[in-house]
């Protein structure tokens, strides 16, 4: 089902159909047109070198805490610092991205990210290995400038789908990563001949030369909207350079961005915390080599390939029959059963048996964190950037809390943290009973009458600036967004009662209601 | 979706069916004596230093007792100190499970006495505070008995051992480098980007 575009003369250079906003309303895989599939591929490929970077130690751990002399500790906090920089990166990052336009803020992230990674080459001792995981984790906010990307080149019916890609197969990083550096340590160690010490320092310029490039792609080749550039549009003055205080006051006022930014540190969160541990547990409970180890872990990794595009897709596929409703449910029930297998992973006491639930676990968590962000693009459209870095900051801070809590120190063995942590995942997953739209409902609450989304997203505006126009693209996704009343909602009034709209807005009424509600019945 | 319960026990059940075979350091008799030399009052070099070992029967045990030592390990172990939150280094009872002793010397067929090897520190030792000790096996391959340099309380006799950073002067090099250039490229992006702006009027 398409929203009918209409035949305007700028559509005719976009390859893919778009709606009003000039958004996709089609994901074509394998296409790298200008600008919309270009900007996914250019987004998840340098996503994915970040996560290589971050995760670059976790696999070669094993000589690393011999040559910098680590204690279990040391390596713990090492960790926990590798997801704590990303916590106020990513909300600083969509902040950036409503300001400068997702190409710049993730360019100049990466690039400033780079050198953390080049200089773990010449780490000398824990406080040292400590600052470069540190600083090195701070690129993992570019997950941020990813979605946002996709959210502005992509129409809602597709948004979760254009996320959940974009944001599993740079998740795949973490994944790879327990492959790629294994495999490069053993490939400099055999043909260089270099000493076991000094293999892993070369190993780690690998991913600092694959981040750089993703960082000069983006530049080069890519754009922040379908029509242009910030810095072109807003000089054209067809985009209002945005209010940095109101954008960020709106956003921090949405309860939805705060519970969005909790669950998520118990899907995205996890996975973080399993991508640090995961290869030193089964080296150390169950004896494998270095090379097997970095194999299990990667296939936790790995399942992002599917599981979080599975998750957007799925969350597009319930919206399309059950609205935001059906988002919301699928979130809740995909998480609690990610918790569930996580706590049953740390009772699992063989090799095999813990394998399987961990590959089943990962699909779970990661179907969730696509889920996730298959709500996200409809909480703010004023504030999309430091909504999603909210939640994407929230993911960390999970990352950090579960690390913290269970795998610092020698308090609690790890399957037992393990299992703690699956507790924990449930728990906090409960709060998604408490999100609420009032123009599509809640978990157990149906939309409230006559409310629109207009009324939803333009209350994001002072009727100052609604008076100079700024609200526009507001307008326009309220209405692209109707689609998220569900098959049922299609009957639902869509003119609120409150505030009389003025005849351009009936206009839109008219056309877009006749279209969609037209082809649905 | 709910994980089926068989499924759930048989699973747990699986977690019970662990290698109990093996020895157990406890069992074990300590008739060997051994002695090692280094360099005294300084901290031994990988990839340098040198230590010299030497084993043999304590002949104060019965004769006969070594009659089914086949082939002895001689191994490089980590002090309680070396071990302290570091549960990879930590002791087990069960000889299958123990990291105590993680760096071979060498490996012989047991001969009762003029047992010596002179080891240098091997390059990928990590740094740490070490004794040396020493394996011998039965034809089975199973652990009989053991010697050690230090007391049972480990604290005696232990030595130092400084590894090698691993760091290279061009492995430096590149690094600053490359993150200047890295940093530079995005002074180069900004301006670009400020040009493209006064362009597009």
């Amino acid at each position: 089902m398409e929203i009918s575009h209409n035949s305007d003369y700028n559509d005719r250079k976009f390859a893919l159909p778009v709606d009003s906003e000039h958004k996709a309303t089609e994901f074509r895989l394998f296409s790298i047109a200008t600008p919309h599939m270009r900007a996914f591929h250019l987004s998840w490929i340098s996503f994915f070198s970040c996560f290589v970077s971050t995760f670059a130690a976790p696999p070669l751990l094993p000589i690393i805490r011999d040559n910098l002399n680590l204690t279990a500790t040391d390596i713990g906090n090492a960790g926990i610092a590798a997801v704590s920089g990303a916590v106020f990166a990513r909300v600083a990052m969509g902040t950036a991205c409503d300001l400068f336009g997702p190409r710049l803020a993730s360019s100049s992230l990466i690039l400033l990210t780079a050198p953390a990674v080049y200089l773990s080459a010449i780490a000398n001792s824990p406080a040292t290995f400590l600052m470069v995981r540190f600083f090195t984790g701070f690129s993992l906010a570019t997950f941020v400038s990813t979605q946002f990307w996709m959210s502005s080149m992509f129409s809602p019916n597709v948004v979760g789908t254009a996320n959940g890609l974009s944001g599993g197969w740079g998740n795949l990083g973490g994944g790879a990563t327990q492959l790629i550096m294994p495999l490069v340590y053993s490939l400099i160690q055999t043909n260089i001949g270099s000493t076991k010490f000094t293999a892993w320092r070369i190993a780690f310029f690998i991913p600092a030369f694959f981040q750089t490039l993703g960082a000069y792609g983006i530049f080069f080749l890519g754009q922040d909207m379908p029509d242009g550039n910030y810095v072109r549009l807003e000089k054209a003055g067809e985009k209002h350079k945005d209010n940095f205080s109101q954008v960020f006051y709106h956003a921090i006022t949405n309860y939805r961005g705060w519970i969005l930014a909790l669950t998520y540190g118990y899907c995205f969160g996890v996975e973080l915390t399993i991508d640090n541990i995961i290869a030193q547990y089964f080296y150390d409970r169950f004896d494998v080599n270095l090379h097997t180890a970095g194999i299990i872990a990667a296939s936790f990794g790995l399942a992002n390939l599917f599981s979080r595009p599975g998750g957007g897709m799925l969350s597009d596929l319930m919206a399309k029959r059950f609205g935001m409703r059906g988002r919301l449910w699928t979130l809740w029930v995909v998480q609690m059963i990610g918790g569930l297998l996580c706590f049953l992973l740390g009772k699992i006491g063989s090799l095999n048996g813990s394998v399987v639930v961990m590959l089943v676990f990962s699909v779970f968590v990661q179907a969730a964190c696509g889920l996730t962000f298959g709500v996200v693009p409809f909480v703010s459209r004023r504030s999309l950037g430091v909504i999603s870095g909210m939640t994407g900051g929230g993911g960390n801070v999970g990352a950090v809390l579960t690390q913290v809590i269970f795998f610092r120190g020698s308090r609690y063995s790890t399957e037992e943290g393990i299992s703690l942590m699956g507790v924990m995942i449930m728990c906090c997953t409960l709060v998604i009973l408490f999100i609420y739209f009032p123009q599509w409902g809640g978990l157990f609450c149906g939309p409230r009458k006559g409310v629109t989304e207009e009324d939803y997203y333009l209350s994001e505006w002072t009727a100052a600036e609604k008076e100079q126009g700024f609200h526009k693209m507001s307008l326009k996704f309220s209405e692209n967004s109707r689609r998220e009343r569900g098959k049922k909602g299609a009957s639902v009034p869509i003119l609120s009662e409150k505030e009389t709209p003025s005849t351009v807005v009936k206009l839109y009424f008219a056309l877009f209601s006749s279209s969609m509600f037209g082809e649905e019945s | 979706m709910e994980v089926p319960s068989f499924l759930v026990v048989s699973l747990l059940f699986s977690c019970f069916v662990a290698t109990t075979r093996g020895s157990y350091f406890s069992q074990l008799k300590n008739t060997l004596t051994v002695t090692a030399t280094h360099p005294q009052g300084q901290v031994l070099k990988a990839g340098d230093d040198q230590i010299t070992v030497t084993w043999g029967f304590n002949q104060s045990y019965p004769s006969g007792t070594d009659s089914d030592y086949k082939t002895v390990k001689v191994k490089l172990c980590y002090a309680p100190v070396s071990q302290k939150d570091r549960k990879w280094r930590k002791t087990e009872d069960h000889l299958k499970k123990d990291r105590t002793c993680q760096h071979k010397i060498v490996a012989r067929p047991y001969a009762a006495s003029n047992n010596t090897v002179t080891y240098t520190i091997k390059k990928d030792v990590p740094t740490g505070v070490y004794f040396v000790r020493v394996y011998a096996f039965d034809a089975q391959d199973v652990e009989v008995a053991y010697g050690q340099t230090t007391d049972a309380h480990k604290t005696t006799n232990l030595f130092e051992i400084q590894a090698i950073t691993g760091r290279h002067k061009s492995l430096d090099i590149a690094s600053v480098c490359f993150s200047a250039f890295s940093v530079v490229s995005l002074a180069g992006f900004f301006y670009m980007e400020k040009r493209k702006g006064k362009a597009s009027k």
